[in-house]
Protein backbone atom coordinates (compact mmCIF):
# COMPACT_ATOMS: atom_id res chain seq x y z
CA UNK A 1 0.00 0.00 0.00
CA UNK A 2 3.00 2.59 1.11
CA UNK A 3 4.75 1.28 -1.96
CA UNK A 4 1.76 2.14 -4.25
CA UNK A 5 1.19 5.33 -2.78
CA UNK A 6 4.95 6.18 -3.46
CA UNK A 7 4.50 5.40 -6.79
CA UNK A 8 1.91 7.52 -7.30
CA UNK A 9 3.35 10.43 -6.00
CA UNK A 10 5.99 9.86 -8.17
CA UNK A 11 4.04 9.77 -11.25
CA UNK A 12 2.04 12.97 -10.50
CA UNK A 13 5.61 14.45 -9.95
CA UNK A 14 6.60 13.07 -13.21
CA UNK A 15 3.20 13.98 -14.52
CA UNK A 16 3.99 18.07 -13.24
CA UNK A 17 7.51 18.30 -14.86
CA UNK A 18 6.10 17.04 -18.22
CA UNK A 19 3.27 19.20 -18.07
CA UNK A 20 5.85 22.14 -17.54
CA UNK A 21 8.19 20.81 -20.44
CA UNK A 22 5.04 20.63 -22.79
CA UNK A 23 3.67 24.32 -21.93
CA UNK A 24 7.10 25.75 -22.45
CA UNK A 25 7.70 24.01 -26.13
CA UNK A 26 3.89 24.01 -27.11
CA UNK A 27 3.18 27.52 -26.27
CA UNK A 28 4.74 29.48 -28.74
CA UNK A 29 2.81 27.41 -31.79
CA UNK A 30 -0.50 28.28 -29.16
CA UNK A 31 0.85 31.82 -29.17
CA UNK A 32 0.52 31.90 -32.83
CA UNK A 33 -2.74 30.47 -33.66
CA UNK A 34 -4.32 32.82 -31.13
CA UNK A 35 -2.76 36.06 -32.20
CA UNK A 36 -3.79 35.25 -35.91
CA UNK A 37 -7.17 35.89 -34.41
CA UNK A 38 -6.03 39.28 -32.81
CA UNK A 39 -6.99 42.99 -33.90
CA UNK A 40 -3.77 44.27 -35.77
CA UNK A 41 -3.37 47.26 -33.31
CA UNK A 42 -3.18 45.23 -30.20
CA UNK A 43 -0.59 42.90 -31.50
CA UNK A 44 1.99 44.62 -29.55
CA UNK A 45 0.80 46.52 -26.11
CA UNK A 46 1.59 47.47 -22.69
CA UNK A 47 -0.57 44.47 -20.50
CA UNK A 48 0.42 40.58 -20.95
CA UNK A 49 -1.30 39.78 -23.76
CA UNK A 50 -2.37 35.62 -24.76
CA UNK A 51 -5.95 35.61 -25.98
CA UNK A 52 -7.09 37.80 -28.38
CA UNK A 53 -8.91 40.78 -26.70
CA UNK A 54 -10.29 42.15 -30.37
CA UNK A 55 -11.45 38.42 -31.65
CA UNK A 56 -11.39 39.36 -35.42
CA UNK A 57 -12.46 35.79 -36.73
CA UNK A 58 -11.06 34.86 -40.10
CA UNK A 59 -10.34 38.47 -41.34
CA UNK A 60 -6.87 38.14 -40.84
CA UNK A 61 -6.72 35.35 -42.77
CA UNK A 62 -8.56 36.95 -45.39
CA UNK A 63 -6.46 40.31 -45.79
CA UNK A 64 -3.40 38.42 -45.89
CA UNK A 65 -4.86 36.65 -49.28
CA UNK A 66 -4.83 40.14 -49.95
CA UNK A 67 -1.35 41.50 -49.08
CA UNK A 68 0.53 39.16 -51.02
CA UNK A 69 -0.70 36.35 -53.87
CA UNK A 70 -0.46 33.23 -50.95
CA UNK A 71 -2.95 31.06 -53.00
CA UNK A 72 0.03 31.08 -55.76
CA UNK A 73 2.38 30.40 -52.65
CA UNK A 74 0.78 27.53 -51.73
CA UNK A 75 0.24 26.06 -55.02
CA UNK A 76 3.41 26.13 -55.84
CA UNK A 77 4.37 24.84 -52.11
CA UNK A 78 2.20 22.04 -52.53
CA UNK A 79 3.16 21.75 -56.30
CA UNK A 80 6.65 21.51 -55.31
CA UNK A 81 6.02 18.86 -52.49
CA UNK A 82 4.23 16.29 -54.53
CA UNK A 83 6.82 15.81 -57.07
CA UNK A 84 9.16 15.63 -55.19
CA UNK A 85 7.59 12.95 -53.48
CA UNK A 86 6.00 10.81 -56.42
CA UNK A 87 9.42 11.26 -57.92
CA UNK A 88 11.47 10.11 -55.23
CA UNK A 89 9.37 7.39 -53.47
CA UNK A 90 9.19 5.96 -57.22
CA UNK A 91 12.41 6.05 -58.23
CA UNK A 92 14.51 5.35 -55.07
CA UNK A 93 12.38 2.75 -54.77
CA UNK A 94 13.35 1.47 -58.50
CA UNK A 95 17.07 1.75 -57.64
CA UNK A 96 16.77 -0.05 -53.95
CA UNK A 97 15.55 -2.45 -55.63
CA UNK A 98 18.27 -2.53 -58.71
CA UNK A 99 20.61 -2.50 -55.86
CA UNK A 100 19.57 -5.17 -53.60
CA UNK A 101 17.95 -7.85 -55.65
CA UNK A 102 20.32 -7.39 -58.89
CA UNK A 103 23.89 -8.65 -59.59
CA UNK A 104 26.17 -6.76 -61.75
CA UNK A 105 29.60 -5.33 -62.77
CA UNK A 106 30.19 -1.88 -60.63
CA UNK A 107 27.08 -2.13 -58.34
CA UNK A 108 28.67 -1.66 -55.07
CA UNK A 109 30.94 1.29 -56.66
CA UNK A 110 27.32 2.65 -57.48
CA UNK A 111 26.06 2.12 -54.54
CA UNK A 112 28.97 3.69 -52.33
CA UNK A 113 29.03 6.72 -55.09
CA UNK A 114 25.31 7.47 -53.93
CA UNK A 115 26.13 6.41 -50.88
CA UNK A 116 28.47 9.12 -50.26
CA UNK A 117 26.60 12.11 -51.85
CA UNK A 118 24.91 11.86 -48.54
CA UNK A 119 27.49 12.95 -46.42
CA UNK A 120 27.71 16.36 -48.97
CA UNK A 121 25.89 19.67 -47.07
CA UNK A 122 23.48 21.11 -49.41
CA UNK A 123 25.35 23.97 -48.78
CA UNK A 124 28.49 23.15 -50.54
CA UNK A 125 26.18 22.83 -53.71
CA UNK A 126 24.69 25.89 -53.85
CA UNK A 127 26.71 28.22 -55.58
CA UNK A 128 27.93 25.32 -58.30
CA UNK A 129 23.68 24.30 -58.96
CA UNK A 130 22.53 27.58 -59.37
CA UNK A 131 25.56 28.44 -61.61
CA UNK A 132 24.38 24.98 -63.83
CA UNK A 133 20.49 25.65 -63.12
CA UNK A 134 21.47 29.02 -64.79
CA UNK A 135 23.54 27.65 -67.82
CA UNK A 136 20.92 24.92 -68.55
CA UNK A 137 18.26 28.03 -69.00
CA UNK A 138 15.86 27.09 -66.01
CA UNK A 139 17.09 29.58 -63.73
CA UNK A 140 13.67 31.34 -62.20
CA UNK A 141 11.34 28.19 -63.49
CA UNK A 142 9.71 25.32 -62.31
CA UNK A 143 12.51 23.13 -63.61
CA UNK A 144 14.84 25.03 -61.74
CA UNK A 145 12.82 24.75 -58.59
CA UNK A 146 11.68 21.49 -58.84
CA UNK A 147 14.01 19.13 -60.77
CA UNK A 148 17.68 19.23 -58.48
CA UNK A 149 15.08 17.83 -55.34
CA UNK A 150 13.43 15.07 -57.48
CA UNK A 151 15.40 11.75 -56.10
CA UNK A 152 16.86 11.84 -52.41
CA UNK A 153 20.97 9.57 -51.51
CA UNK A 154 18.62 8.90 -47.72
CA UNK A 155 15.85 7.68 -49.98
CA UNK A 156 18.25 5.17 -52.35
CA UNK A 157 19.52 3.71 -48.88
CA UNK A 158 16.47 3.14 -47.03
CA UNK A 159 14.45 1.45 -50.38
CA UNK A 160 17.40 -0.76 -50.31
CA UNK A 161 17.49 -1.95 -46.72
CA UNK A 162 13.95 -2.89 -47.14
CA UNK A 163 14.55 -4.37 -50.48
CA UNK A 164 16.97 -6.47 -49.07
CA UNK A 165 14.02 -8.18 -46.95
CA UNK A 166 12.12 -9.18 -49.66
CA UNK A 167 12.60 -13.28 -50.29
CA UNK A 168 14.32 -13.85 -53.32
CA UNK A 169 12.09 -17.41 -53.94
CA UNK A 170 9.03 -14.66 -54.30
CA UNK A 171 10.87 -12.73 -57.38
CA UNK A 172 11.93 -15.90 -58.59
CA UNK A 173 8.61 -17.44 -58.59
CA UNK A 174 6.75 -14.23 -60.29
CA UNK A 175 10.13 -15.16 -63.17
CA UNK A 176 9.04 -18.93 -63.46
CA UNK A 177 5.44 -17.54 -63.50
CA UNK A 178 7.01 -15.29 -66.75
CA UNK A 179 6.09 -12.00 -65.43
CA UNK A 180 8.82 -9.66 -66.41
CA UNK A 181 11.26 -7.50 -64.15
CA UNK A 182 9.39 -4.02 -64.62
CA UNK A 183 5.84 -6.32 -63.71
CA UNK A 184 7.47 -7.89 -60.81
CA UNK A 185 9.03 -4.75 -59.56
CA UNK A 186 6.19 -3.00 -60.09
CA UNK A 187 3.46 -5.77 -59.05
CA UNK A 188 5.35 -7.99 -56.56
CA UNK A 189 8.50 -5.43 -54.76
CA UNK A 190 6.32 -2.41 -54.66
CA UNK A 191 3.42 -3.73 -52.89
CA UNK A 192 5.60 -5.06 -50.49
CA UNK A 193 7.45 -1.47 -49.63
CA UNK A 194 4.23 0.45 -48.84
CA UNK A 195 5.10 1.06 -45.31
CA UNK A 196 8.81 2.27 -45.59
CA UNK A 197 7.79 4.27 -49.01
CA UNK A 198 4.93 5.85 -46.48
CA UNK A 199 7.67 6.73 -44.20
CA UNK A 200 9.80 8.36 -47.15
CA UNK A 201 6.82 10.22 -48.47
CA UNK A 202 6.48 11.70 -45.57
CA UNK A 203 9.27 12.91 -45.26
CA UNK A 204 10.30 14.14 -48.70
CA UNK A 205 6.96 16.54 -48.14
CA UNK A 206 8.02 17.81 -44.93
CA UNK A 207 11.23 18.21 -46.57
CA UNK A 208 10.25 20.04 -49.83
CA UNK A 209 7.40 21.99 -48.18
CA UNK A 210 9.54 23.61 -45.85
CA UNK A 211 12.72 23.75 -48.04
CA UNK A 212 13.80 27.47 -47.95
CA UNK A 213 17.65 28.35 -48.75
CA UNK A 214 17.19 26.50 -52.73
CA UNK A 215 13.68 28.29 -53.82
CA UNK A 216 15.00 31.61 -51.90
CA UNK A 217 17.67 31.82 -54.64
CA UNK A 218 16.82 30.01 -57.37
CA UNK A 219 13.23 31.55 -58.13
CA UNK A 220 12.53 35.30 -57.88
CA UNK A 221 9.28 36.34 -59.84
CA UNK A 222 5.94 35.91 -57.80
CA UNK A 223 4.65 33.12 -59.87
CA UNK A 224 6.92 30.17 -58.70
CA UNK A 225 8.12 32.07 -55.46
CA UNK A 226 7.14 28.84 -52.53
CA UNK A 227 5.59 29.97 -49.25
CA UNK A 228 8.39 29.88 -46.88
CA UNK A 229 10.21 32.23 -48.89
CA UNK A 230 6.87 34.05 -49.91
CA UNK A 231 6.59 34.37 -46.03
CA UNK A 232 9.22 36.26 -45.42
CA UNK A 233 7.69 39.36 -47.43
CA UNK A 234 5.56 39.38 -44.27
CA UNK A 235 8.58 39.93 -41.93
CA UNK A 236 10.30 42.42 -43.95
CA UNK A 237 7.20 45.16 -44.93
CA UNK A 238 6.45 45.48 -41.33
CA UNK A 239 7.73 49.40 -41.41
CA UNK A 240 4.92 50.22 -44.17
CA UNK A 241 2.16 49.11 -42.46
CA UNK A 242 0.94 46.92 -39.25
CA UNK A 243 0.45 43.17 -41.02
CA UNK A 244 1.93 40.89 -38.02
CA UNK A 245 -1.57 39.45 -37.11
CA UNK A 246 -1.60 38.49 -41.01
CA UNK A 247 1.60 36.92 -40.79
CA UNK A 248 0.33 34.76 -38.41
CA UNK A 249 -2.46 33.46 -40.39
CA UNK A 250 -0.47 33.11 -43.11
CA UNK A 251 1.87 30.70 -40.57
CA UNK A 252 -1.09 28.72 -39.69
CA UNK A 253 -1.99 28.07 -43.09
CA UNK A 254 1.42 26.90 -44.12
CA UNK A 255 1.61 25.04 -40.75
CA UNK A 256 -2.05 22.77 -41.40
CA UNK A 257 -1.22 20.16 -44.03
CA UNK A 258 2.09 19.14 -41.54
CA UNK A 259 -0.04 18.85 -39.24
CA UNK A 260 -2.82 16.76 -40.76
CA UNK A 261 0.21 14.47 -41.78
CA UNK A 262 1.18 14.75 -37.93
CA UNK A 263 -2.48 13.40 -36.74
CA UNK A 264 -2.97 10.91 -39.43
CA UNK A 265 0.48 9.54 -39.58
CA UNK A 266 2.33 10.29 -36.95
CA UNK A 267 3.83 6.62 -36.79
CA UNK A 268 4.66 6.93 -40.55
CA UNK A 269 6.29 10.34 -39.44
CA UNK A 270 8.21 9.47 -36.43
CA UNK A 271 9.23 6.68 -38.20
CA UNK A 272 10.40 8.55 -41.17
CA UNK A 273 12.65 11.29 -38.97
CA UNK A 274 13.76 8.57 -36.30
CA UNK A 275 15.08 6.61 -39.74
CA UNK A 276 16.62 9.57 -41.76
CA UNK A 277 18.25 11.16 -38.86
CA UNK A 278 17.50 14.68 -40.04
CA UNK A 279 14.60 17.19 -40.28
CA UNK A 280 15.02 18.88 -42.91
CA UNK B 1 21.22 -29.51 -77.00
CA UNK B 2 23.43 -29.23 -74.27
CA UNK B 3 25.50 -26.10 -74.99
CA UNK B 4 22.19 -24.39 -76.17
CA UNK B 5 21.16 -24.53 -72.34
CA UNK B 6 24.40 -23.21 -71.46
CA UNK B 7 24.24 -20.50 -73.53
CA UNK B 8 20.62 -19.67 -72.52
CA UNK B 9 21.24 -19.95 -68.66
CA UNK B 10 24.35 -17.33 -70.08
CA UNK B 11 22.17 -14.81 -71.35
CA UNK B 12 19.66 -15.22 -68.36
CA UNK B 13 22.49 -13.88 -66.48
CA UNK B 14 23.66 -11.24 -69.14
CA UNK B 15 20.17 -9.92 -69.11
CA UNK B 16 19.65 -9.76 -65.52
CA UNK B 17 22.91 -7.52 -64.90
CA UNK B 18 21.42 -5.19 -67.78
CA UNK B 19 17.77 -5.23 -65.76
CA UNK B 20 20.18 -4.32 -62.60
CA UNK B 21 22.01 -1.16 -64.71
CA UNK B 22 18.24 -0.13 -65.34
CA UNK B 23 16.84 -0.32 -62.45
CA UNK B 24 19.75 1.73 -60.89
CA UNK B 25 20.84 4.24 -64.05
CA UNK B 26 17.85 7.08 -63.30
CA UNK B 27 19.43 7.40 -59.87
CA UNK B 28 22.69 7.37 -61.08
CA UNK B 29 22.78 9.85 -63.69
CA UNK B 30 20.63 11.94 -61.39
CA UNK B 31 23.34 12.46 -58.99
CA UNK B 32 25.83 12.18 -61.44
CA UNK B 33 24.44 15.35 -62.74
CA UNK B 34 23.04 16.78 -59.69
CA UNK B 35 25.52 16.18 -56.71
CA UNK B 36 29.08 15.08 -58.18
CA UNK B 37 29.00 17.46 -61.21
CA UNK B 38 28.26 20.62 -59.33
CA UNK B 39 30.79 19.27 -56.24
CA UNK B 40 33.28 18.99 -58.87
CA UNK B 41 32.98 22.52 -59.97
CA UNK B 42 32.26 24.33 -56.77
CA UNK B 43 35.83 23.47 -56.50
CA UNK B 44 37.06 24.63 -59.46
CA UNK B 45 35.16 27.88 -59.12
CA UNK B 46 36.50 28.63 -55.81
CA UNK B 47 39.83 28.28 -57.78
CA UNK B 48 38.32 31.79 -59.83
CA UNK B 49 37.21 34.90 -59.61
CA UNK B 50 33.38 34.83 -61.15
CA UNK B 51 30.79 37.26 -60.89
CA UNK B 52 28.18 35.51 -63.19
CA UNK B 53 28.49 38.16 -65.80
CA UNK B 54 31.55 37.38 -67.35
CA UNK B 55 33.37 33.10 -67.96
CA UNK B 56 35.14 32.62 -64.72
CA UNK B 57 38.29 33.39 -64.43
CA UNK B 58 41.38 31.19 -62.84
CA UNK B 59 43.38 32.67 -60.18
CA UNK B 60 44.65 29.63 -58.32
CA UNK B 61 44.25 29.78 -54.14
CA UNK B 62 44.25 33.33 -54.11
CA UNK B 63 39.87 33.38 -52.56
CA UNK B 64 41.57 31.03 -50.12
CA UNK B 65 44.37 33.26 -49.18
CA UNK B 66 41.82 35.97 -49.07
CA UNK B 67 39.42 34.79 -46.75
CA UNK B 68 41.81 33.32 -44.82
CA UNK B 69 44.29 36.34 -44.53
CA UNK B 70 42.42 39.26 -45.13
CA UNK B 71 38.94 38.66 -44.92
CA UNK B 72 37.62 40.02 -41.46
CA UNK B 73 34.21 39.33 -42.05
CA UNK B 74 35.17 35.65 -42.80
CA UNK B 75 37.06 35.24 -39.63
CA UNK B 76 34.58 36.85 -37.65
CA UNK B 77 31.94 34.71 -39.42
CA UNK B 78 34.03 32.01 -38.35
CA UNK B 79 33.71 33.19 -34.67
CA UNK B 80 30.10 33.51 -35.42
CA UNK B 81 29.40 30.06 -36.36
CA UNK B 82 31.72 28.32 -33.93
CA UNK B 83 30.02 29.87 -30.90
CA UNK B 84 26.35 29.04 -32.56
CA UNK B 85 27.91 25.55 -33.04
CA UNK B 86 28.72 25.44 -28.86
CA UNK B 87 25.68 26.87 -28.05
CA UNK B 88 23.17 24.53 -29.95
CA UNK B 89 24.83 21.54 -29.73
CA UNK B 90 25.74 20.57 -26.50
CA UNK B 91 22.48 21.81 -24.75
CA UNK B 92 20.21 20.70 -27.37
CA UNK B 93 21.80 17.09 -26.70
CA UNK B 94 21.90 17.22 -22.79
CA UNK B 95 18.00 18.53 -22.93
CA UNK B 96 16.98 16.16 -25.30
CA UNK B 97 18.16 13.38 -23.63
CA UNK B 98 16.90 14.93 -20.29
CA UNK B 99 13.61 14.92 -21.94
CA UNK B 100 13.72 11.64 -23.48
CA UNK B 101 14.40 9.90 -20.45
CA UNK B 102 11.49 11.86 -18.66
CA UNK B 103 8.55 10.47 -21.26
CA UNK B 104 10.16 7.13 -21.01
CA UNK B 105 8.62 7.13 -17.82
CA UNK B 106 5.16 5.67 -17.15
CA UNK B 107 3.04 8.49 -15.93
CA UNK B 108 -0.80 9.76 -16.41
CA UNK B 109 -1.22 12.45 -19.35
CA UNK B 110 1.83 11.09 -21.14
CA UNK B 111 1.02 10.73 -24.81
CA UNK B 112 -0.85 14.25 -24.91
CA UNK B 113 1.38 15.64 -23.26
CA UNK B 114 4.22 14.16 -25.71
CA UNK B 115 2.23 15.61 -28.32
CA UNK B 116 2.04 18.81 -27.08
CA UNK B 117 5.96 18.54 -26.83
CA UNK B 118 6.71 17.34 -30.87
CA UNK B 119 4.49 20.69 -31.84
CA UNK B 120 7.59 22.99 -32.71
CA UNK B 121 8.99 20.11 -34.95
CA UNK B 122 5.74 20.79 -38.26
CA UNK B 123 6.10 24.38 -38.46
CA UNK B 124 9.14 25.05 -40.91
CA UNK B 125 12.12 26.93 -39.68
CA UNK B 126 10.63 30.13 -41.60
CA UNK B 127 6.88 29.96 -39.95
CA UNK B 128 9.30 29.53 -36.45
CA UNK B 129 11.44 32.19 -37.00
CA UNK B 130 7.82 34.90 -37.43
CA UNK B 131 6.47 33.34 -34.85
CA UNK B 132 9.28 34.38 -32.49
CA UNK B 133 9.34 38.14 -34.70
CA UNK B 134 6.72 38.40 -32.63
CA UNK B 135 7.03 37.16 -29.52
CA UNK B 136 10.51 38.77 -29.27
CA UNK B 137 9.54 42.48 -30.60
CA UNK B 138 10.64 45.33 -28.70
CA UNK B 139 7.36 45.34 -26.89
CA UNK B 140 6.12 41.75 -27.49
CA UNK B 141 5.07 39.30 -25.11
CA UNK B 142 8.25 38.34 -22.95
CA UNK B 143 9.37 42.09 -22.51
CA UNK B 144 5.75 42.15 -21.23
CA UNK B 145 6.33 39.13 -19.18
CA UNK B 146 9.70 40.38 -17.80
CA UNK B 147 7.87 43.67 -17.05
CA UNK B 148 7.72 43.12 -13.09
CA UNK B 149 11.81 42.10 -13.22
CA UNK B 150 13.19 44.79 -16.05
CA UNK B 151 10.94 47.50 -15.59
CA UNK B 152 11.44 48.45 -19.13
CA UNK B 153 8.70 48.04 -21.56
CA UNK B 154 11.30 47.72 -24.73
CA UNK B 155 13.76 45.48 -24.77
CA UNK B 156 16.23 45.01 -27.91
CA UNK B 157 15.78 41.62 -28.19
CA UNK B 158 16.57 41.34 -32.08
CA UNK B 159 18.50 44.25 -32.62
CA UNK B 160 21.72 44.52 -29.95
CA UNK B 161 24.68 42.48 -30.25
CA UNK B 162 24.74 40.58 -27.41
CA UNK B 163 21.04 39.67 -27.53
CA UNK B 164 20.47 38.33 -30.70
CA UNK B 165 23.22 35.70 -31.15
CA UNK B 166 21.79 34.31 -27.53
CA UNK B 167 18.20 34.48 -28.84
CA UNK B 168 18.79 32.74 -32.74
CA UNK B 169 20.05 30.04 -30.50
CA UNK B 170 17.35 30.18 -28.31
CA UNK B 171 14.87 29.82 -30.81
CA UNK B 172 17.16 27.13 -32.96
CA UNK B 173 16.79 25.04 -29.58
CA UNK B 174 13.49 25.52 -29.53
CA UNK B 175 12.64 23.62 -32.37
CA UNK B 176 15.18 21.17 -32.84
CA UNK B 177 15.19 19.37 -29.44
CA UNK B 178 11.76 17.84 -29.50
CA UNK B 179 12.91 16.40 -33.25
CA UNK B 180 16.70 15.29 -31.21
CA UNK B 181 14.04 13.57 -28.86
CA UNK B 182 12.64 11.65 -31.11
CA UNK B 183 16.01 9.94 -31.67
CA UNK B 184 17.15 9.76 -28.41
CA UNK B 185 13.47 7.75 -27.55
CA UNK B 186 13.97 5.62 -30.62
CA UNK B 187 17.59 4.48 -29.43
CA UNK B 188 15.84 4.29 -25.92
CA UNK B 189 13.41 1.71 -26.89
CA UNK B 190 16.01 -0.47 -29.10
CA UNK B 191 17.33 -1.35 -25.84
CA UNK B 192 15.97 -5.13 -24.63
CA UNK B 193 14.43 -4.34 -21.17
CA UNK B 194 16.20 -7.70 -20.29
CA UNK B 195 19.44 -5.31 -19.69
CA UNK B 196 17.68 -3.03 -16.91
CA UNK B 197 15.72 -5.80 -15.64
CA UNK B 198 19.50 -7.53 -14.80
CA UNK B 199 20.60 -4.71 -13.63
CA UNK B 200 17.66 -4.35 -11.32
CA UNK B 201 17.82 -7.72 -9.94
CA UNK B 202 21.75 -7.45 -9.07
CA UNK B 203 20.53 -4.61 -7.21
CA UNK B 204 21.73 -1.94 -9.20
CA UNK B 205 19.70 1.74 -8.52
CA UNK B 206 17.53 3.15 -11.48
CA UNK B 207 20.45 5.56 -11.29
CA UNK B 208 23.31 3.32 -11.69
CA UNK B 209 21.78 0.83 -14.13
CA UNK B 210 20.95 3.86 -16.24
CA UNK B 211 24.59 5.18 -16.43
CA UNK B 212 26.03 1.70 -16.77
CA UNK B 213 23.65 -0.23 -18.65
CA UNK B 214 21.35 1.54 -21.10
CA UNK B 215 23.77 4.73 -21.37
CA UNK B 216 26.68 2.89 -22.78
CA UNK B 217 24.46 0.85 -25.09
CA UNK B 218 23.00 4.64 -26.17
CA UNK B 219 26.60 5.62 -27.43
CA UNK B 220 25.41 4.83 -31.36
CA UNK B 221 22.71 7.28 -30.78
CA UNK B 222 24.18 9.52 -28.62
CA UNK B 223 26.70 9.87 -31.35
CA UNK B 224 24.40 10.51 -34.43
CA UNK B 225 22.80 13.46 -31.66
CA UNK B 226 25.78 14.67 -31.49
CA UNK B 227 27.43 14.55 -35.35
CA UNK B 228 23.70 15.84 -36.59
CA UNK B 229 23.07 18.93 -34.69
CA UNK B 230 27.09 19.90 -34.94
CA UNK B 231 26.66 19.12 -38.74
CA UNK B 232 23.34 20.73 -39.27
CA UNK B 233 24.20 23.96 -36.89
CA UNK B 234 27.64 24.54 -38.90
CA UNK B 235 25.01 25.31 -41.95
CA UNK B 236 22.65 26.84 -40.15
CA UNK B 237 21.02 29.10 -42.44
CA UNK B 238 17.04 29.97 -42.08
CA UNK B 239 16.60 31.13 -38.63
CA UNK B 240 19.67 33.74 -38.79
CA UNK B 241 18.00 34.99 -42.74
CA UNK B 242 14.34 35.66 -41.44
CA UNK B 243 14.59 36.46 -37.34
CA UNK B 244 17.93 38.61 -37.69
CA UNK B 245 18.20 42.43 -39.62
CA UNK B 246 19.97 42.70 -42.59
CA UNK B 247 19.85 38.60 -42.85
CA UNK B 248 22.82 38.17 -39.90
CA UNK B 249 22.76 41.29 -38.30
CA UNK B 250 23.13 43.32 -36.23
CA UNK B 251 26.69 44.28 -37.44
CA UNK B 252 27.12 40.64 -38.78
CA UNK B 253 27.08 39.20 -35.33
CA UNK B 254 24.71 36.26 -36.59
CA UNK B 255 26.32 36.36 -39.86
CA UNK B 256 27.50 32.54 -39.95
CA UNK B 257 28.94 30.45 -42.74
CA UNK B 258 25.66 29.55 -44.26
CA UNK B 259 24.65 33.26 -44.30
CA UNK B 260 28.15 34.05 -45.65
CA UNK B 261 28.41 31.75 -48.46
CA UNK B 262 24.86 33.68 -49.28
CA UNK B 263 26.02 36.78 -48.97
CA UNK B 264 28.81 36.62 -51.28
CA UNK B 265 27.29 34.58 -53.87
CA UNK B 266 23.75 36.72 -54.07
CA UNK B 267 24.29 40.39 -52.73
CA UNK B 268 28.23 40.65 -53.99
CA UNK B 269 27.91 38.24 -56.75
CA UNK B 270 31.14 37.05 -55.46
CA UNK B 271 30.87 33.45 -56.85
CA UNK B 272 34.25 32.51 -57.10
CA UNK B 273 35.04 33.77 -52.90
CA UNK B 274 31.73 32.00 -51.79
CA UNK B 275 32.68 28.35 -53.67
CA UNK B 276 36.09 28.73 -51.88
CA UNK B 277 34.01 29.42 -47.85
CA UNK B 278 31.47 26.88 -49.26
CA UNK B 279 34.58 24.15 -49.77
CA UNK B 280 36.20 25.04 -45.95
CA UNK B 281 32.47 24.37 -44.28
CA UNK B 282 32.74 21.02 -46.85
CA UNK B 283 35.89 20.56 -45.67
CA UNK B 284 34.53 20.38 -41.81
CA UNK B 285 31.72 18.68 -42.49
CA UNK B 286 34.03 15.87 -43.46
CA UNK B 287 35.92 15.86 -40.80
CA UNK B 288 32.81 15.57 -38.37
CA UNK B 289 31.29 13.20 -40.39
CA UNK B 290 34.43 10.88 -39.98
CA UNK B 291 34.99 11.24 -36.85
CA UNK B 292 31.07 10.19 -36.55
CA UNK B 293 31.62 6.76 -38.54
CA UNK B 294 34.90 6.52 -36.22
CA UNK B 295 33.25 6.94 -32.58
CA UNK B 296 29.47 5.63 -34.10
CA UNK B 297 30.60 2.07 -34.43
CA UNK B 298 27.78 0.30 -31.87
CA UNK B 299 29.01 -1.90 -29.18
CA UNK B 300 28.40 -4.85 -29.70
CA UNK B 301 25.82 -7.18 -27.69
CA UNK B 302 24.66 -10.42 -27.29
CA UNK B 303 21.76 -11.65 -25.54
Amino acid sequence: MNMRLRDGLNQSILTLIALFVAILFFFPIFYMVMTSFEAESNVFSNTVRILPQDFQGLRNYQRAFEIAPIARFFFNSAFMAVVDVIFTVFFCAMAGYGFAKFKFFGRNALFIFILSTMMVPFQILLIPLYVQIQAFGWADSYYGLIIPGLLNAFGVFMMRQFCLGIPDDLIDAGRIDGAGELRIFWNIALPLLTAPAASLAIIIFLWSWNNFLWPLVVVQSQEYITLPVGLTVFAQGFQRQPMWAAAMAVSVMATIPIMFLFIFFQRYFVEGMALSGMKG
Amino acid sequence: MNQRLIFSGWRIKQKRQLWGYLFVMPAVLFFAVFMLYPMINGIYLSLTTFTLLKPPTFIGLENFVDIFFRDRLFRQSVGVTISFVLGTTIPVWVLSLLIALLFYQRFPGREVLKSLFFMPLLPSLTVVSIVWLVLLNPSGLLTNLLFPLTGTRQIRWLSSIDLTPLMVIVVNNWTTIPFYMIIWLAGLSSIPPVFREAAMVDGASRLVSFWRVELPLLRPTAVLVAAVSTITAFQSFNIQYVLTPNHGGPVDSTTTLGILIWKYGFQFYRMGTAAAVSVVLFVVILLITMLQIKLGRSEEYTI
